[in-house]
């Protein structure tokens, strides 16, 4: 109770807490397969009603909003499915959907920021200040992909307690991913996800374990080398790298395993998430990173913005545009500032000189392919690095200041500190470069809804068992503070 | 299905059992002495004050408690012991605020020492969160209650340093792991308690302490950009009340113990910065003293020295590395100006060092 009321005061049940591994989960999906003996419906209404529970601790004031948001866009789904409605105002109610989504995203996440910039400009005094409500620019988006397929006639009518599901799903609420409406909700529907399986709890329990380890040992371990780029004392080159490269494995670990928790209890209820990271930095171009980096982000990108805007059907100049287009947005959807708008910016950049490279750059012998695949492999890793500084700055000029200590090797410190840490950056390059990721650990198929082949097929050895168990002993123990994620923040 | 369950069970078991392996080996070495003094291997202290006062209260020895803020950080207990007397036990915390310290001091008069030596100064008295809600103190390891020792049992962090400690005292590997040891990678660095926050022979001290440092803070602090500052935590309604529930309510409630409360000698920068660029502050400072100092002067078991006065020291800016922060000398001159009762506050008289400072200020210009 203490804890909970804890909880309560401080905001946000994070899946590396105590109250949520053994209170609040295990209630969840004991409840849930209760009511599976019940009926199909009961066992939805009650995760629903779960996920709203997980939202409010610490966010209860944005509920109505996020209930709202919830009837309101099943209100205009309705009238997009149900109601035969003339082509210009089939058109006019999407409209009037997407715009009413984006309002109440602009108000509660851009409106500060624009009356900031504004009063930059005209030397106003407006003062905005609205707090953010978490978790709005991922049910915002999977609702205006569900509105844009509607109107498409991609959608089937749904049942209400589905699709409320379907928004507030806890395990990707707050920071995703981002799911698509056709991929869960005929999940949900199905009568056999409400049966307790133990292959998928054991193995949604390993890929959780992999998560909470990534973050409570990882990421939170590499943290406070952060501060060494990002700090407030000025930083040598050496000490700026390896705050710029602490960042850029913290997120990953970070966000990774988020994605992977997310993934591994959703596993538990019998529900497959889609994938949300494939060893970014695994990556031997831009265009490769994209593929494995915030994957349902990018899908989204692309499937409701830059095919919307034309794609690449337009002509090559048009592509280029609207992949600056997508990715400023992109920058800008991660938060109401100009760090990130510099950093989506970059990587516009960067992909427009992948695209050009690839339709006009020299075609390659194969001889050299995997000498040219090494170089894409540590040029890819570099650019994403150098746009990393973007999005942990606070403002363009700090990211600009670490950035000229990472260009001036004059200034070298290199102690004893320096050589500890810079052993701890490798070790986390060795991790995200060689180490195989959770999906590859586990063989998790999304697609096809498979996942732990090898353990029910008995051609893992008990070692493996053991050593997920330590993972997951490994990754309790080190929950020692409120530490939430990166992400969410967006 | 029957080996999915069996798999499953398996799992969460082993899983357990590695816990609970954690939990033996952390309870058996207990790297802060919590539970025992260290017996089979040689003890090790971290400089996280917060962290590490809990241990030290429960495994050292001590007659005599020093606390403070970071003004009080790098004393050694040594020099206590030599130019005051007793036994002592720093438990001075950077940054600490009168919550923090009357929490940990309240934790350490559990053992019954007979003296407190107490630095403390009108900012301390700021208005602050509460022990519980202070996420840089484990307040319930204090308390050594269910909550605070299942925490310290169950940190793998804490499991990491008892494993390293184990490692340290094999004697085959005991001189890497000691030179493995710098504080990055294990947070229990040093081997005497007598050093724990204690600036390391390598420190380059007249290069920290010296006036062009001082000079350069002072013009940093009053610069109108920064100057707001210097007001911050200064609210005299509620510094009083905190006073009087942390500092007032402990010596209140400890009237055996005997209580040398000093209050530190900052530079006389740091007044004058009040007095030029933000007046209504110094008066804040001149009115918690008028009360403060016949409060406390009140209680026969407690000794009030103000070395705010003590132009000796403050007019000497090579003396810091900031506009309050002293050098090591000035942490020795403390404690020898302390054992001759030198700027002792009269209870007849509880303001009159006050005014002597008033006085110094009002004339001291930058041409000195």
């Amino acid at each position: 109770m203490v804890r909970l009321l804890d909880a309560l005061e401080k905001g946000l049940m994070l899946f590396n807490s105590y109250l949520f591994i053994f209170l609040f989960l295990p209630v969840a999906l004991a409840g849930y397969f209760a009511l599976g003996r019940v009926g199909n419906l009961a066992p939805v209404v009650w995760l629903a009603l779960a996920s709203l529970v997980f939202y409010s601790v610490g966010n209860w004031q944005y509920v109505p909003l996020l209930v709202a948001s919830i009837a309101f866009n099943y209100l205009i789904g309705y009238l997009l499915i149900a109601r035969q409605l003339r082509p210009s105002s089939r058109f006019a109610v999407l409209t009037a959907g997407v715009a009413g989504d984006l309002l109440v995203l602009g108000i509660f996440k851009y409106a500060g920021f624009l009356a900031v910039n504004f009063n930059a400009m005209f030397s106003t005094g407006f003062v905005v200040n609205i707090l953010l409500p978490v978790g709005i620019s991922f049910y915002t988006f999977t609702q205006i992909a569900f509105l844009v397929d509607a109107y498409r006639g991609k959608v089937a009518r749904y049942a209400l307690p589905h699709y409320a599901l379907f928004v507030t799903y806890f395990p990707h609420l707050i920071a995703g991913p981002i799911l698509h409406h056709k991929d869960m909700i005929p999940q949900f529907e199905r009568k056999e996800t409400k049966r307790p399986d133990p292959h998928l709890i054991l193995c949604g329990l390993i890929i959780f374990a992999i998560g909470l380890f990534k973050k409570t040992c990882l990421a939170d371990s590499i943290q406070p080398l952060v501060s060494l780029a990002f700090g407030p004392s000025a930083p040598s080159f050496d000490q700026a790298w390896i705050g710029a490269l602490a960042y850029t494995f913290q997120l990953y670990f970070d966000f990774s395993g988020y994605s992977d928790m997310a993934i591994g209890i959703s596993l538990m209820f019998g529900i497959f998430l889609p994938l949300n990271f494939n060893s970014p930095y695994k990556a031997a171009s831009i265009i490769d990173f994209w593929r494995r980096w915030h994957m349902t982000l990018s899908q989204f990108l692309r499937d409701y913005l830059y095919i919307s805007l034309g794609g690449n059907r337009r002509g090559r100049v048009l592509r280029y545009v609207n992949l600056m287009i997508t990715m400023l947005l992109g920058g800008l959807w991660h938060g109401a500032a100009w760090t990130f708008v510099a950093w989506g910016a970059l990587h516009g950049v960067y992909l427009c000189i992948n695209h050009a490279w690839n339709n006009y750059g020299p075609t390659l012998s194969p001889r050299l392919a995997p000498l040219a695949n090494i170089a894409g492999l540590i040029l890819t890793f570099l650019a994403v690095v150098i746009a990393w500084v973007f999005f942990r700055a606070d403002n363009i000029d700090s990211a600009y200041y670490v950035l000229s200590k990472m260009a001036d090797p004059t200034n070298i410190a290199f102690g004893r500190g320096e050589i500890a840490y810079s052993a701890f950056i490798i070790f986390y390059a060795v991790l995200a470069w060689f180490a195989p990721n959770t999906q590859e650990i586990m063989g998790y198929d999304h697609e096809r809804r498979l996942v732990g082949e090898k353990l029910a097929a008995r051609r893992l050895r008990p070692l493996f068992l053991y050593a997920t168990a330590a993972v997951l002993a490994f990754g309790i123990l080190g929950i020692q503070q409120h530490s939430e994620f990166i992400y969410f923040r967006f | 299905m029957r080996l999915a369950s069996r798999h499953l069970v398996q799992f969460l078991g082993a899983a357990v059992a590695i816990m609970l392996m954690a939990v033996a080996l952390n309870f058996v070495v207990d790297p802060l002495q919590l539970f025992r003094p260290a017996r089979f291997y040689h003890p090790m202290y971290s400089n996280d004050s917060r962290m590490q006062n809990a241990g030290l209260i429960r495994s050292q020895d001590f007659d005599t408690v020093f606390m403070g803020t970071s003004l009080a950080i790098h004393f050694r207990q040594s020099d206590i012991d030599r130019l005051v007397g007793g036994h002592s036990l720093k438990l001075a915390m950077s940054g600490s605020t009168s919550h923090e310290q009357s929490f940990v001091l309240a934790a350490a008069l559990e053992r019954h020492p007979k003296r407190v030596i107490w630095q403390i100064d009108d900012w301390i008295f700021r208005a602050a969160p509460d022990v519980d809600s202070n996420p840089f103190l484990p307040a319930n390891l204090y308390r050594r209650n269910a909550r605070g020792l299942g925490e310290y049992l169950f940190s793998g962090a804490m499991a990491r340093e008892s494993l390293w400690m184990l490692a340290r005292s094999v004697k085959p590997f005991e001189k890497t792991v000691a030179r493995l040891t710098t504080g990055v990678l294990f947070k229990f660095p040093i081997a005497d308690a007598d050093d724990i926050n204690i600036l390391a022979p390598s420190f380059d001290v007249a290069g920290f302490y010296n006036a062009r440092k001082s000079m350069a803070a002072f013009v940093r602090i009053i610069d109108p950009v920064r100057s707001a500052y210097l007001a911050e935590g200064y609210d005299y309604e509620a510094m009083v009340r905190i006073f009087e529930s942390d500092a007032i309510g402990l010596i209140e409630k400890n009237p055996d113990v005997k209580f040398d409360i000093y209050f530190p000698p900052y530079s006389i920068l740091q007044f004058v910065a009040m007095r030029d660029a933000s007046p209504a502050t110094l008066k804040v400072v001149y009115d918690f003293t008028a009360y403060a100092f016949p409060r406390l002067t009140k209680f026969p078991n407690v000794s009030l020295h103000d070395f705010r006065e003590a132009k000796e020291i403050t007019h000497d800016l090579g003396n810091y590395g900031d506009v309050i922060h002293h050098s090591p000398a000035i942490d020795l001159k403390v404690l020898s100006l302390i054992s001759e009762r030198k700027y002792v506050v009269d209870p007849k008289a509880p303001l009159a060092s006050l005014e002597r400072l008033k006085a110094q200020i009002e004339v001291y210009r930058m041409s000195q």
